[in-house]
Formats: C-alpha cells, structure tokens, sequence
C-alpha cells in the first residue's frame, strides 16, 4: 500500500475521532444545562471542610 | 540493591504522606460523627458506570465516589462519609446499622465489593483496596491492616441475608 493511502486513511480516523470528541462534548453539555434545569432549586449536599488544627499557642 | 531490582521493584507506599492522610481522615469523620473515636477507619470508594449511545458516539462513563468508612464491632455499626481525594472536606454521614439494615454481602464479581442494602430500592457498594496509587482519584493511604479487619468485621459480624 503506497504512502499516500496510508497517509489518507490516518487523516480520516483523526477527522473521524475529533468528530467524535466534538460531538460528544456538545451533547454532555447539553444534557447537563437540562438536567441544571430541573435541580437549580434543589439545595447542595451539606459540605465541612477540614478543620484546621489546634495550634499550641502557649509557646511564649 | 542493584540497579535492575529497583526498577522492577514496582511503586513504593509514602508511608509519610498515608500517615498525614489518614490524620486528615480521622480528623473530617471525628468532625461530623458524636463519638469518632470508637469507630476503625478505612478508606473506600464508590463507582458509578453509566453508558451512553450519543448516535455514532458510544461508550461508558465511571463516577468515583470516595468515602471514609468507619465501623464500630460492639454496635455492629458500619459509618460511610462521602469525601474528595485530597480530604479538604466531607459530607453529611450515612448510617448502616446490622440491625436496621437489609441485607449485606462480599460481592465477587465483578469486584470484591462491600454491598449494604439499607432497604429494597437503594445500595451501596464499597470498594477498597490495600492502597491505591492515583492520588487524582483516590485518597493516598496505605491500609492494608485495617483493611484485614474490616473484612473480617464485615464477612463474620455484619453479614446479612
């Protein structure tokens, strides 16, 4: 098989998976904004971050 | 130790950083669970496969859900609390007690996971390991003791059919 082809059947899987990543991302997005859609009034999990610890402040 | 068996040795547990984890661990569970202290901890993970068929697009994708799991042998009390991989915070608990529960098994396939059904519509299941070593995804510890126990504890005392 001469370079050319090989070359051209390369270019298409590259055209072909960056297709697939645009697409991919364009229909996540969408499904997100939707789904954003119906929790905007829900209230976000309860969340506590790590406390920071007890420094010892009798040194001086 | 030659050259050649450091390199085939494999990755090695920075057991400075899995001990300052496992501090941060105790220190978020302690903060939202009444008495901490007389739970055992672990660390544990949750995973969530979805698939998806966009049209030409197909595939799957997978969720991790890490938790800090507690439990406590005399009230045969497992604690899950969700967390992130780098432990800057946690969630509200979840409580699973032997008693209230209603079943509980070691999965074997396709993971030797912990399943707990608190009740028919809802489960979860917990996978842990001795340790992991992607600290994007998973918290950094080293629990291959503690680990031992909760199986033990699990398989003989907290089991239900």
């Amino acid at each position: 098989m001469p370079l050319e082809e090989i070359g051209v059947i390369l270019l298409v899987l590259v055209v072909v998976f960056v297709l697939g990543q645009l697409w991919f991302h364009l229909v996540e997005s969408v499904l997100n904004r939707i789904k954003g859609l119906f929790s905007r009034h829900k209230e976000p999990p309860a969340w506590h971050p790590l406390p920071k610890e007890q420094e010892d402040t009798d040194d001086i | 130790m030659g050259f050649f068996s450091k390199l085939f040795k494999g990755p090695e547990v920075d057991q400075e950083k899995s001990r300052a984890n496992a501090k941060k661990m105790r220190l978020l569970f302690n903060q939202v669970v009444e008495n901490g202290d007389d739970y055992k901890l672990i660390f544990g993970y949750t995973e969530d496969v979805a698939r998806f068929n966009y049209g030409f697009v197909h595939g799957s994708k997978t969720k991790i859900g890490n938790l800090i799991v507690g439990w406590n042998e005399d009230s045969e009390t497992i604690v899950v609390v969700p967390t992130v991989p780098d432990l800057s915070g946690c969630g509200d608990p979840s409580w699973y007690r032997r008693s209230e529960i209603l079943k509980a098994y070691r999965n074997k396939y396709p993971t030797d996971a912990f399943i707990i059904y608190p009740d028919r519509k809802s489960y979860i299941g917990i996978n842990a390991y001795d340790w992991l070593d992607d600290e994007s995804l998973y918290v950094y510890v080293s629990q291959e003791t503690e680990l031992a126990e909760f199986t033990d504890f699990f398989t003989n005392r907290f089991a239900k059919k």
